[in-house]
């Protein structure tokens, strides 16, 4: 008798049509949000704002009700949402460009209000969408099409990194960086989804996981040489990690 | 009927609330009233002014080059505004703060010391601008220091009722202080 | 006096503490803001008065986070607002081709100081085509309401917010320095709409059915055609229903001036020194700026022998009445830059360089 080992979430839209490219992280991301959200039984009260980039396509996959907003500006029309609707849960789903460069500003303030929302941010150090042109997390010495010789330092300048960042803000209850190259970093992914969900049931600040995603399409690379990038080259720049957890420091 | 009064002096001199309290006075005799303020970028000091225009009809122009009346309670704004004020109208000159001096024929001059006699008869020159509204109920005839003390309590919030008393004593100060011819 | 609770009485106010407490009494749900000259009275009493009645408020980080927490709150169905002033309303035009593409009932107070740039904090009209035709991309309008009074900030306030989420459209509230400054005698009123069901659109999270995309985004081209389609459908309906304005002596008048907002009261003055001199003149106020009188001025332009637009900007709003006759009739323009509009004496002599 066969045994049921995986399904899809009852989070996700009965009609949802697969659109990203192949060995792109955004799937598994997506899924593990739906996963979350069921598992905490948030699907008919929550409501999600996502902007410009891959990642506003989210709506296209979950069943729950979202907002479209300008690029850069899902963290504030996500805070709009929270203080018109407090009992809602309120959450995005952004790229690095539009939660680190763009929306800079609207992700560190709302960190500094502790607004109460959560924040997932996917780092594929490239706006992919685009075409893969050079972003915030863009490394050093990555070669993109707005940075044709590489990213240095004397034209370009630094990255960011930004789960360190927010831990600086005091408004933040939740801070961390996870990476999907594996299946036991998977399961911390989803683990830290949930926790930055958590954050904001108990009332108790700004959520936030930033996801190291592969985008094999833009980096030019197969999706097995893209985990290996991102297990070998981003994570020894961007290190996992929990980076602010106000949970812990109540117990 | 429109008459039109300009009140102006250092940033500080509490300008725009005697000229709050005057438009609240003719709010209350039922008379269409605007007041209008300079403002600037500057937080403090400078000098400030404001327009009060009461009517008959609805205000039309809130700003006015001229006045029926100007108050003006340090140099400066004598100096500025003595051309502004209408031939046969008046001008009311704190003398603590300015030279008295008539360079118009045409004009009504009134001075008096307000700021002194805050100081010595009030122990409190904040007291200055609503004293200067006691002498513009006096000489202007249009509106009563009764009024005005009712006014003083639409303006003066609920946290500070205690100093109406303190100002309705200045009103009638100004009102009954005795203008010298000069 | 900042704050006034409900009375029948008259109070003297600003008009930046007319349209804030037109907000609250209109049930304004949340206010996000960012402050500037000379609207800043109006974030700084929404600040104290909605954590009051424990509604939404936040001093935002910019005007660009403040529009897009408005288009959030409005998502989920409520009033909501914000308020600012030329140069920072340019930053929000983004949102407002957004809102009007999302159909979002947004609520934007723009109190006009001078212009280009950073221009001045002195009253101006110089925002008129950035409000009727928005510096946003794509087609689309948002409704703009003209106040004159200090009352009719108060009025128009509460209009607005009802416009806006009849027609699920941005809305404006367009005074100036001189409006949100300057304290007139205005007397409180109920908010006198019917409240509008938005329980078909709105974000509450998908109980009971799927869940529902506010987005405007149209992957396909035939798709953006016809929403674009329905959308200026829409505005039709709104210049047919919506259009407001208010003339004077206009049976017999020869000239027609035009004038709206704080211009608008010199203006009467100065026809009315016409008449006094024997003038034939009359006047036209636009209340609502987009739905424009078009067709009232059509008509105008039948009978009277010159049309006058009078502006504190270079000349914006006489482009919509020389389109709106058509030629039918002679368009001038009496203007000043910025600042307080030009004196009912200045006017009239200009009026009678002019004829």
């Amino acid at each position: 008798m066969a045994t049921q080992v995986f399904k899809v979430p009852d989070t996700f839209r009965k009609d949802f049509k697969y659109t990203f490219c192949p060995g792109c992280d955004h799937g598994v991301a997506i899924r593990l949000v739906a996963e979350v959200l069921e598992e905490l039984g948030l699907q008919e009260n929550a409501i999600i704002a996502a902007a410009i980039g891959c990642s506003v396509t989210i709506y296209d996959f979950l069943n729950i009700d979202a907002l479209e907003a300008p690029h850069g500006r899902a963290i504030a029309e996500a805070t709009g949402i929270k203080r018109a609707r407090p009992d809602k849960f309120v959450f995005t789903y952004q790229g690095d460009g539009d939660f680190a460069s763009i929306g800079l500003a609207e992700s560190i303030h709302a960190a500094l209000r502790g607004e109460k929302i959560s924040a997932i941010c996917i780092n594929n150090t490239t706006y992919g969408m685009t075409g893969g042109q050079l972003g915030p997390t863009t490394m050093l010495g990555q070669v993109t099409t707005t940075s044709p010789t590489g990213r240095n330092v004397e034209y370009y300048g630094y990255p960011i990194k930004i789960a360190e960042h927010i831990a600086l803000c005091d408004g933040t209850a939740f801070s961390a960086r996870v990476s999907l190259d594996s299946v036991a970093n998977i399961k911390k992914a989803k683990q830290a989804i949930k926790k930055a969900f958590e954050v904001q049931l108990k009332g108790l600040g700004f959520g936030f996981v930033e996801i190291l995603s592969g985008c094999p399409t833009n980096w030019r690379m197969t999706p097995e040489q893209s985990h290996e990038h991102v297990r070998n080259e981003m994570s020894a720049i961007f290190k996992p990690g929990i980076y602010k957890d106000i949970t812990a420091e109540i117990k | 009927m429109e008459k039109d009064f300009i009140i102006a002096g250092f940033g500080g001199q509490g300008v725009l609330l005697a000229g709050e309290v005057l438009a609240n006075g003719f709010m209350l005799d039922n008379k269409q009233v605007t007041w209008y303020p300079s403002y600037g970028a500057e937080m403090r000091g400078g000098t400030v002014n404001c327009t009060v225009v009461c009517a008959d009809e609805e205000v039309s122009a809130v700003q006015k080059s001229t006045a029926d009346c100007i108050v003006v309670l340090n140099q400066a704004s004598f100096d500025r505004f003595t051309s502004h004020v209408k031939k046969g109208g008046t001008i009311i000159v704190n003398s603590s703060l300015a030279k008295i001096e008539k360079l118009r024929n045409d004009i009504n001059y009134v001075f008096a010391p307000i700021t002194d006699l805050a100081q010595e008869k009030l122990g409190n020159i904040k007291m200055s601008n609503i004293l200067a509204l006691g002498i513009v109920s006096k000489v202007s005839k249009i509106i009563s220091t009764q009024t005005l003390e009712k006014a003083l309590e639409n303006v003066i919030p609920a946290h500070r009722k205690h100093l109406i008393p303190k100002n309705i004593e200045a009103l009638k100060l100004g009102y009954e202080y005795d203008l010298l011819p000069v | 006096m900042a704050v006034e609770t409900i009375t029948n009485k008259k109070v003297l106010m600003k008009g930046n503490y007319a349209i804030a407490n037109a907000a609250v009494m209109s049930g304004c749900q949340c206010y996000f803001g960012y402050p500037i000259t000379p609207q800043s009275e109006i974030g700084e009493f929404m600040s104290g008065k909605m954590q009051e009645l424990g509604r939404g408020y936040v001093s935002a980080e910019s005007e660009l986070a403040a529009i897009n927490m408005v288009m959030g709150a409005c998502s989920t169905g409520v009033k909501a607002m914000t308020s600012s002033s030329s140069c920072a309303v340019s930053l929000m035009q983004e949102a407002l081709s957004y809102a009007c593409s999302d159909e979002l009932p947004v609520v934007l107070v723009s109190v006009m100081r001078g212009g280009p740039g950073l221009g001045n904090i002195y009253p101006s009209q110089g925002d008129y085509i950035q409000s009727t035709r928005g510096g946003g991309n794509g087609d689309y309008r948002t409704l703009v309401l003209a106040p004159s009074t200090v009352q009719e900030c108060f009025d128009l306030t509460q209009k607005a917010f009802y416009l806006a989420h009849k027609y699920k459209n941005p809305t404006i509230l367009l005074a100036d320095g001189l409006l949100g400054q300057m304290m007139e005698p205005l007397e409180f009123k109920e908010y006198p709409y019917p409240e509008v069901d938005n329980s078909s659109w709105c974000l509450t999270g998908a109980k009971g059915r799927d869940g529902r995309i506010i987005r405007s985004y149209a992957p396909l081209a035939d798709n953006q055609c016809k929403f674009l389609d329905r959308l200026f459908a829409k505005y039709k309906l709104i210049e047919e229903n919506e259009t407001e304005w208010e003339e004077q002596n206009t049976k017999d008048a020869d000239i027609l001036l035009v004038s709206f907002g704080s211009t608008a009261r010199n203006v009467r003055t100065a026809a009315k020194i016409c008449r006094e001199k024997g003038l034939k003149v009359g006047t036209l106020r636009p209340i609502t700026l987009f739905p424009f009188p078009n067709k009232r001025l059509q008509e105008l332009a039948q009978s009277v022998k010159k049309i006058i637009s009078v502006e504190v900007n270079m000349g914006q709003m006489v482009d919509d009445i020389r389109l709106a006759v058509n030629g039918k009739v002679p368009v001038e323009l009496i203007n000043k830059g910025v600042g307080t509009p030009p004196s009912p004496e200045e006017i009239v002599s200009r009026i009678e360089e002019l004829i």
